[in-house]
């Protein structure tokens, strides 16, 4: 475990479904697990890199903050969600192409 | 005692702060709006009166006076520097005028309110009669010929809306154009006087006049009119004279002021008797000197004077109407005012104007209570008809008396005002006629004029006022005059002073009648011709507090019976003065006799003159044809064509060519900017703007479709071609 590599290959492996999530899945909840797994890879990527190269607690606090964000980005998402669900009955992304209702 | 300079100034914002103020409530308060109107015009009878006392029995002297002025308004360009003073100018003349003004206008402002009270515009009538009062103040106190012409104009603004106060009449609306459009060509003639004066003097003041003159600055100037050099002094002097015609109704510009009886009996009595046509006069007497200098203008104004005074007296003994036979009476007593101007009767005229306002602002008063009482049910009208009046006598005492009193006064009958200064012009006119025969003429019109107002006059009381009642319902409905306050007492203040005593303590103010004491010759002791060579270098005050007892002094003047003239010459005058007096006495009494002959005992029948003097009797009903003259010749022959031309000079020449060619000059112009504008701004800037956006819309609408992971996409394309550029 002294190599930074594997972390470095999960957090992109990670970042990469993630954003193919994002683009490829057409559900909105799906889509808000994308960005979670997104944010994950980089908090991550903080951890690795404050391991192996800074070798302080930045990139832990750091990570602590994504973690906060996340939670608070999830709810704000899902509460958009349901709200949208309301008003359109669907949570097909492609019916959020109009602002207007 | 001092004055301040609002003392005096208040004497003329008083009534002109009431204008102001009733103007604006008069609709809704006419009673307050009276109110205010009459504290107004008392309290500014008090600060004449005080002024008055200050300087008759203060000063005792006939030089003094009192001038302040201030600047109105500088301007100073192209090196020249402009300064416009206003200011005031007090001398006896001045003081006895404000004392008279206020004094007949309080009077009639509390007649009003008995004759005006059931009128439906009572407030109006006030308004505008403190307006007059407060111009007619202005004027007198003016020390300029500019403000001077202010007030006049004001004056004449104030006559034509009183002239029309009854402006649902047709008559008075014609009246006040008549009246207005009349004393606007003597106004226009005034004013280019007072501007030749100015280009000679440099100064629009009395007293830089009167210096100019002493300095004989208009001697030998002379104006080039068409090429031909007249002297200055007549042509300034005739411009100036054709104001006096204009306002005092001279020949031949009289034909207004009968029609101006059309307005409100108290106005005609202020405006239309006592003031305004009276400030003709008083313009006169103030640019006296300047008339003495050409040799020819006193004799003009003498013969206008004189041919007015018996003009408008012919015409009044036809007059059927109460107030046209006052209205004509009023022309010919300002024909003998002028006349005194004329012979140079300067005190005379003066003391003619101030017993002519009195006594004449009596018999309109007199009129109109008895107009307001004769009331036709019939035709709901107030009758003004002398042939339907008669034995008024019973029905109303004091007015009857208040009238005769002022009848012998302009009758001339002794011991009233009216023989004192009447009888001293036309004894002035004899002695000039003397000196220069042409004065006969002048002289002898005014002692005819004389015998006709004796006749007219009593003429007028004894149809109205004696006699069996013409109209037998109509006298049945007067009602006995009751006294009243407001009704009786100005009526008879002012009769009693229609006394000669007041004014002068001789009965020709000559050497007839040996006077008690010198006090008692107080007219003739302070009002003198203004000596122009007390002028020369004459210092204006300053405007600042008014100093009666100011550091100048001036000579105490004291009665002279010889008039300045040495032993012989001043007896040769009280001679002829003497022959004048008894001939006027004469010449009243056979009028009166005349009258009552005809009138009262009927053995001459009046009708005998008409059916034998026709033709003079139909021109005299016709007021010699002037009123005809002027609409039939000058105006329809004259005016109407000069109108008819410059109306074609207007539509055919200038309407035709210059504007409907401009029109068409305009319609191409437009025809062109129309094409350009459709084409190259509308169509190609405008629309073409809108067009090339749409289009580029049309291409970036793609980009924008709202879909999320085309975003996503392209956020990802964007950022990996960065990364790919810096790698």
């Amino acid at each position: 475990m002294n190599s930074m590599y594997p972390f470095l290959f999960l957090s992109f492996f990670m970042f990469v479904i993630g954003l193919g999530v994002m683009i490829a899945r057409k559900n909105i909840i799906a889509m808000l697990l994308g960005i979670e797994l997104i944010l994950n890879a980089s908090a991550l990527n903080f951890v690795t890199y404050t391991r192996f190269v800074n070798q302080n607690l930045d990139g832990h606090i750091m990570s602590l903050f994504i973690i906060i964000i996340a939670a608070a980005e999830a709810a704000v998402g899902l509460a958009i969600v349901i709200r949208f669900f309301q008003v359109r009955e669907s949570i097909h992304i492609d019916d959020a192409a109009q602002l207007q209702a | 005692m001092d004055y301040t300079i609002t003392t005096v100034a208040w004497i003329v914002l008083l009534p002109f702060f009431a204008f102001v103020i009733n103007a604006f409530i008069v609709k809704k308060v006419p009673n307050v709006a009276v109110g205010i109107s009459c504290a107004a015009i008392f309290g500014s009878f008090l600060l004449s009166g005080r002024i008055f006392f200050d300087f008759v029995f203060g000063k005792y002297s006939a030089d003094y006076h009192v001038h302040k002025v201030f600047n109105w308004f500088d301007l100073n360009g192209g090196g020249q520097e402009f300064v416009m003073k206003m200011g005031i100018y007090i001398d006896n003349m001045t003081a006895m005028m404000l004392f008279m003004v206020t004094g007949v206008a309080f009077l009639i402002h509390i007649f009003s309110t008995y004759y005006m009270k059931e009128d439906t515009r009572y407030g109006r009538f006030f308004v505008y009669m403190s307006l007059f009062t407060s111009a007619m103040l202005g004027l007198v106190l003016s020390d300029n010929l500019i403000s001077f012409f202010i007030f006049w104009e004001l004056m004449g603004f104030c006559s034509y809306s009183l002239i029309g106060f009854y402006y649902e009449k047709e008559d008075a609306g014609n009246a006040n154009i008549k009246a207005f459009m009349t004393t606007r060509i003597g106004d226009v003639f005034f004013l280019l006087g007072i501007l030749a004066i100015y280009f000679q003097v440099g100064s629009f003041t009395f007293v830089d006049i009167y210096a100019a003159i002493s300095s004989g600055m208009f001697t030998d100037a002379t104006v080039t009119i068409f090429g031909f050099g007249l002297p200055l002094a007549l042509i300034a002097s005739l411009a100036i004279f054709m104001g006096t015609i204009g306002k005092s109704a001279q020949f031949p510009l009289q034909v207004w002021l009968p029609d101006a009886m059309m307005g409100p009996t108290p106005c005609s009595a202020l405006i239309h008797a006592a003031t305004m046509v009276a400030a003709g006069v008083y313009l006169s007497l103030r640019m006296f000197p300047l008339y003495e200098i050409h040799p020819f203008m006193l004799p003009f104004i003498a013969t206008i004077g004189g041919i007015t005074a018996l003009g408008a007296a012919t015409i009044a003994l036809v007059q059927t109407d109460f107030k046209a036979v006052l209205a004509y009476s009023t022309i010919s007593q300002l024909g003998y005012m002028v006349l005194g101007v004329g012979v140079g009767a300067y005190n005379a005229a003066f003391m003619h104007l101030i017993t002519h306002a009195i006594f004449k602002a009596c018999l309109f008063l007199a009129a109109g209570s008895v107009i307001h009482s004769l009331h036709d049910h019939h035709t709901h009208q107030h009758v003004q008809e002398m042939p339907r009046m008669g034995g008024l006598k019973n029905k109303m005492k004091f007015t009857w008396f208040a009238m005769w009193c002022c009848t012998f006064a302009i009758a001339g009958v002794p011991f009233f005002s009216g023989f004192v200064s009447k009888d001293r012009i036309l004894g002035d006119a004899l002695v000039m006629a003397m000196h220069n025969p042409y004065y006969w003429f002048p002289a002898t019109l005014g002692f005819i004029g004389a015998l006709l107002t004796a006749f007219y006059m009593c003429r007028m009381m004894f149809l109205a006022f004696h006699g069996e009642p013409r109209d037998k319902d109509l006298y049945d409905h007067i009602h006995e005059e009751k006294f009243s306050w407001n009704r009786n007492l100005p009526l008879l203040i002012l009769a009693l002073f229609t006394l000669g005593v007041w004014f002068s303590g001789s009965l020709t103010g000559q050497k007839l009648v040996k006077v008690a004491s010198d006090k008692v010759e107080w007219f003739d002791t302070l009002i003198v011709k203004p000596k122009t060579e007390n002028f020369k270098n004459y210092q204006k005050q300053n405007w600042g507090p008014v100093d009666i007892k100011s550091t100048i002094s001036f000579p105490v003047s004291k009665y002279d019976s010889n008039h300045g003239l040495s032993e012989e010459e001043a007896h040769h005058v009280h001679s002829v003065h003497s022959i004048g007096a008894i001939a006027s006495i004469i010449i009243a009494f056979s009028g009166i006799f005349i009258a009552f002959m005809m009138y009262i005992r009927k053995s001459w029948n009046p009708g005998w003159w008409v059916n034998t003097f026709s033709t003079w009797y139909r021109a005299l009903q016709n007021k010699y044809y002037f009123d005809d003259m002027y609409i039939k010749g000058i105006i329809q022959k004259g005016l109407i064509p000069v109108n008819n031309f410059l109306a074609w000079v207007d539509m055919g020449i200038y309407d035709k060519y210059a504007i409907d060619g401009w029109e068409k000059v305009n319609r191409c112009a437009f025809t062109v900017s129309k094409w350009f504008d459709n084409i190259f701004v509308d169509t190609i800037a405008v629309d073409g703007t809108g067009a090339s956006v749409r289009a580029f819309n049309v291409i970036l609408r793609t980009f924008q479709s709202g879909k999320i992971q085309f975003y996503i996409i392209m956020i990802i394309l964007v950022l990996s071609s960065y990364i790919w550029s810096l790698a």
